[in-house]
């Protein structure tokens, strides 16, 4: 049936619209009208209760009318209007099933308006809807309830976070996920949390923590939002981040006050570009505003341990959950990436892989890649090698397809990278000998398993597999065999050569002074103090300006170093012997022989007891940049390649079948397409692009390109003229033609 | 262009060529001939669709767009009702008819809404009673309208109703006291109640009473007004003249069963829903909502709320003189009548 228009109010000479307006003016005066209208609204919602279910258009139409006008105008009138909000709650909670779906959005909408107003606070409203959202039946009001509730959340957090609000919201959502975790209620929160912490209003371990209830519920919608959350929500957040900040970015002041200048001035056009003006300023304030500090979900985690061991034995190990393989191999993504990056210990895991890896399981590059990702260096290696033989037993042989043997070879250099102990001599030598595999993409593993295994355990390799540097390193004894659960001690790279710069900096320095080179504690102290005075790297100005430092002045500088003596600065010329006996003699040492062992000595000092400045830590970047020019053989940028990989970084099916792509003949168009990778088609001259860009810069063009654009039409009354033209102007005209003749056209070419 | 569209369509299947379209596998042909279909329930009548089937055609009809269709078909049943002799039912029951039509009262239309009237005016008496709470909502709905018109249409319901079922009106949920703030919201009496200084400065009325029409008219509304009031004090804290016999016969009778007194409380009630006054299964009434079935009730609730407006209105009224200072001296009489025994009661 079509709806039909009703008005019962059309009809007549009054309308709610125009009292509203005169109610929000003027309240005092128009009290009675209000009443009037507040006693009309009481009695067609008695009326309306009497038969919640009506479809009466006309009666519900004015209800829906008079509740817009009361919910705007009720704060004008808070005190006839005190049961208004209660009536709308009741009403929608009791009625919301079988409610008009026009009224039953009005209503909301009302509800809204009035936190919007102050009139309720949020808790009440956000008390109300979340209820509503998780028992409704209806898609549409669902929809609607979600997104103000997600707006009244982002609203009321707005001006500061709103703590006391986000902890009841979060309760009310931890409590929804416990009290049923069968029920796909759960969906919800995991919904509203998601959708909050992408906007990084909830970045705090609460919201983790139901997303954690979340994941452990018994529901699959529950249980994979949950996980997808603790997989994808950083990088959505990040991304949200990302777009928030260039997006329409694009507001040119130039070219508005230029308009403005052009166009007639009007108040509006005044406050659009005040607008404009603050917006920019905004912007920029933001982009200088340093980056929110923001701990990824993974980290917030309460018990990771307990957590990873919950998460695994509920939906993976248990025989009877019932998770299809793609939600399992999600929360096996997880388990696996909880325990690489805490470094967790859950020795069932491992086991459980076991069955999994065949070539024939599906999606088994998914298996290969939370293994690789749930190995660390404090897996016992005796829980791996069985895995590792399997893999290469069931993936790498002649028999099996080449990428199947890529693939299962890059597994096991990725576990290997994590934890070398796994691997024994006579399997690696074996799995080494596929370097000689006609498949390109088979000897690009194998060989990426060798180069790995020069670096981290050469001597299971055979003497002519280890390369020039593993060789000299085992003959020399600098390379030694790592135990299992050996640690590095801490250490910045690049340290060493940040030390040595300082040197011959502060050396330098005394002998333009004209001072002995050596130098006494006390003054190391000062020169550390200098070094904060240059705190950061635009005023880092020691190398041109050395005239300008004056090093006695400053006393009462922040003094953070560690060292001992607390004593007034008059005194220290004369300690320079006794305090610091072992530091001066350390500095002596090094000095005299600059060896290697010592500036490994010295660099654990370094790293105790200064302070590095924003200067310090640029200069040492600067230091790397030059030291890896230095050493561009492939072997250093190997290891540094090896250094730099991040293992607690994720690790996909993608990168575990990366290497078999290799040996891929790919077809005509493909090679076609990536050989013109993502140029442009469209061929363009170097004139019209720049043309393109000033139009689109909103540059004005010349008074040339204005001659030729112009309408010809505009341009007669002048050609009539040209009989009437004086001798000078004709004879201008003529050597202009010859000129032009010459040149070649109008433009002419400039460069004959 | 959308006719000729049409014709095209209609040209297209004229000189449509091929075949109907296949009929899916699992289609069942309920085809079937027979010699004679006979029908069970077979109407002998000659004019097709019987008076009932008609009015509720018409009473579906009310929802019609057009006030024009509204107005026949109450017209309509107007006839329909007045038509049925007495004693034989109506032709669809009042308890359909009223649901239906009460809305009209709201209507925006006038025609509608004086036919409306006649319509009511044509049931019959004795089955409004148990209609009359929905019927007081909508006449109070209708009294705090935007329109004028209507407030003042209302106004004729409500009398109309007062006839006809004056107790339930005034014993009904919220029907006193809502009742009471509605007529003084109505007059404009509220705010003198409310604000005493104020006295002949009227500031920004927008769509009071006042501010409509000539003065001459004005008057005539509120004059329309204090009578439907002074009807309803009337009806609420008089006693009426019947029952005032009543209770004496019923005296008379009581004395003639000597020995057995107030047989008439433990009989079954006389009307339907004897419990209301419990109000066992809605929501939780309110003082304003509650019912007051009791003249001595009433009375009280009249004096804590009301009485001091209505008499500051009522005596402004009687000073204007004219056709409102007799409305003024009506409703004086009628309260006066209506308080004698109450004051007393205060007094004492």
């Amino acid at each position: 049936m079509v709806k039909r228009k009703v008005g019962a109010l059309e009809k007549v000479e009054a309308d709610l619209a125009s009292l509203q307006y005169r109610c929000r003016r003027d309240p005092s005066s128009y009290q009675e009208d209000f009443q009037n209208q507040w006693n009309q609204y009481e009695t067609y919602r008695e009326l309306f209760l009497t038969n919640p279910t009506t479809t009466d258009d006309s009666g519900v139409v004015s209800l829906r009318e008079l509740i817009d006008f009361v919910a705007h105008c009720a704060d004008c009138f808070p005190t006839i209007t005190a049961q208004f909000p209660d009536q709308l709650i009741q009403l929608l909670t009791l009625h919301h099933e079988e409610l008009d779906m026009e009224l039953r959005d009005k209503i909301v909408g009302s509800l809204v308006l009035l936190r919007n107003k102050d009139v309720i606070d949020s808790s009440t409203l956000l008390n109300t809807l979340f209820p509503i959202l998780v028992t409704t039946s209806s898609k549409s009001l669902r929809q609607l309830l979600f997104s103000k509730i997600l707006s009244d959340l982002r609203a009321s957090n707005t001006k500061g976070t709103n703590h006391r609000l986000n902890r009841t919201i979060q309760t009310v959502l931890y409590n929804l996920l416990t009290s049923d975790r069968e029920s796909p209620k759960g969906i919800w929160a995991v919904k509203i949390t998601r959708e909050l912490w992408k906007r990084q209003i909830w970045t705090d371990a609460k919201a983790v923590e139901i997303m954690k209830e979340a994941s452990l519920s018994e529901n699959e919608k529950v249980i994979v939002g949950g996980v997808r959350f603790f997989l994808g929500g950083d990088k959505e957040r990040e991304e949200a981040a990302e777009d928030s900040s260039d997006g329409e970015s694009d507001i040119d002041m130039a070219k508005l006050r230029h308009q403005a200048g052009i166009n007639k001035k009007s108040k509006k056009k005044g406050r659009e570009l005040k607008k404009a003006a603050a917006t920019v300023k905004k912007k920029e304030r933001k982009k200088n505003a340093p980056h929110p500090l923001n701990f990824s979900a993974l980290h917030l985690l309460h018990d990771p341990q307990g957590f990873a061991e919950t998460l695994f034995s509920k939906h993976c190990q248990n025989s009877k959950s019932k998770l299809p393989l793609e939600s399992k191999l999600q929360v096996l993504n997880l388990v696996s990436r909880l325990v690489g990056l805490h470094k967790l210990t859950v020795i069932a895991l491992y086991s459980y892989f076991l069955k999994f890896l065949t070539p024939r399981q599906a999606s088994v590059t998914s298996f290969l890649a939370c293994l690789a990702q749930a190995t660390h260096n404090l897996v016992p290696p005796d829980v791996l090698e069985p895995l590792v033989q399997k893999i290469a037993n069931e993936f790498v042989s002649e028999a099996a397809a080449s990428e199947v043997a890529a693939a299962g070879l890059n597994a096991i250099r990725e576990i290997c990278a994590r934890q070398p102990l796994a691997m024994n001599d006579t399997l690696l030598q074996d799995l080494v000998m596929y370097r000689k595999s006609k498949d390109k993409g088979v000897v690009m593993a194998a060989r990426g398993l060798l180069s790995l295994y020069r670096e981290v355990g050469a001597d299971l390799l055979k003497k002519r597999d280890r390369g020039k540097d593993a060789a000299i390193g085992i003959t020399t004894g600098t390379i030694k065999e790592r135990r299992f659960g050996e640690e590095d001690a801490g250490d910045l790279q690049g340290l060493e050569l940040l030390a040595q710069w300082k040197e011959e900096e502060r050396r330098k320095k005394r002998e333009a002074m004209g001072l002995p080179a050596e130098l006494g504690t006390d003054e190391e102290e000062e020169d550390e103090a200098e070094d904060w005075k240059n705190w950061d790297v635009e005023s880092d100005s020691s190398d041109d300006s050395e005239g300008w430092i004056n090093v006695e002045s400053d006393g009462e500088d922040i003094n953070i170093s560690d060292s001992e003596d607390e004593k007034p600065r008059p005194a220290k010329k004369t300690k320079l012997d006794t305090a610091e006996g072992d530091a001066e003699k350390e500095n002596k040492s090094k000095s005299e022989e600059p060896d290697s062992a010592a500036a490994a000595k010295s660099i654990p000092k370094l790293l105790t007891t200064t302070i590095m400045t924003p200067a310090d830590l640029a200069k040492l970047r600067e230091l790397q940049a030059a030291q890896q020019l230095k050493s561009n053989m492939p072997s250093a940028k190997r290891r540094a390649a090896l250094a730099n990989a991040h293992y607690d970084d994720a690790i996909t099916a993608e990168s575990i079948e990366a290497p078999a792509l290799l040996g891929k003949k790919k077809t005509k168009e493909e090679k076609i397409a990536m050989a013109k990778g993502d140029r442009e088609e469209h061929h363009q001259s170097t004139t019209a692009k720049r043309k393109e860009k000033k139009a689109a810069e909103g540059k004005s063009t010349t008074n040339k390109e204005k001659a030729r654009k112009k309408n010809f039409l505009m341009t007669l009354g002048k050609a009539k003229g040209k009989q009437k033209r004086s001798l000078v102007d004709v004879r201008r005209t003529l050597k202009g033609h010859i000129d032009r003749q010459k040149r070649g056209g109008k433009r002419g070419n400039a460069g004959r | 262009m959308g006719s000729s569209a049409r014709k095209k369509k209609e040209k297209k299947k004229d000189f449509q060529v091929g075949k109907t379209k296949a009929k899916p596998v699992n289609f069942t042909d309920t085809n079937f001939r027979a010699k004679s279909i006979v029908l069970t329930q077979q109407s002998l009548s000659a004019n097709a669709p019987t008076l009932a089937a008609q009015c509720a055609h018409h009473l579906s009809l009310l929802n019609h767009k057009s006030d024009t269709q509204r107005r026949e078909s109450l017209a309509y049943l107007t006839t329909a009702i007045t038509t049925t002799p007495p004693g034989a039912p109506l032709p669809q029951p009042a308890s359909v008819i009223l649901p239906a039509v009460q809305r009209l009262i709201l209507d925006g239309s006038n025609g509608v809404r004086t036919q409306l009237l006649k319509l009511l005016q044509a049931l019959p008496e004795a089955e409004i009673a148990a209609h009359s709470d929905q019927l007081v909502l909508h006449a109070r709905a209708g009294m705090t309208h935007l329109a004028s018109e209507i407030r003042t249409f209302s106004l004729d319901v409500l009398e109309w109703l007062l006839r006809v079922a004056g107790d339930e009106v005034v014993s009904g949920p919220g029907g006193w006291v809502k009742m009471l703030h509605c007529f003084l919201g109505l007059l404009g009496w509220q705010q003198q109640q409310k604000q005493e200084p104020r006295s002949g400065l009227e500031i920004g009325k927008w769509s009071a009473t006042k501010a409509f029409g000539k003065p001459g008219s004005e008057a005539k509304v509120q004059v329309r007004q204090m009578q439907a009031l002074t009807a309803f004090l009337k009806t609420g804290l008089c006693v009426p003249v019947k029952k005032a016999e009543e209770l004496r016969t019923k005296d008379q009778y009581a004395a003639s069963f000597f020995p057995l007194w107030q047989t008439e409380n433990h009989l079954l009630p006389q009307r339907s829903y004897a419990f209301a006054h419990l109000n066992l299964f809605g929501t939780a009434r309110d003082e304003e909502a509650e019912m007051y079935e009791d003249r001595e009730d009433r009375q009280r609730v009249f004096r804590e709320r009301a009485e001091k407006a209505v008499t500051a209105g009522m005596e402004q009224a009687v000073k204007a003189g004219g056709e409102l200072g007799r409305a003024g001296a009506m409703l004086r009489r009628v309260l006066r009548e209506g308080m004698a025994d109450f004051g007393g009661e205060m007094a004492a």
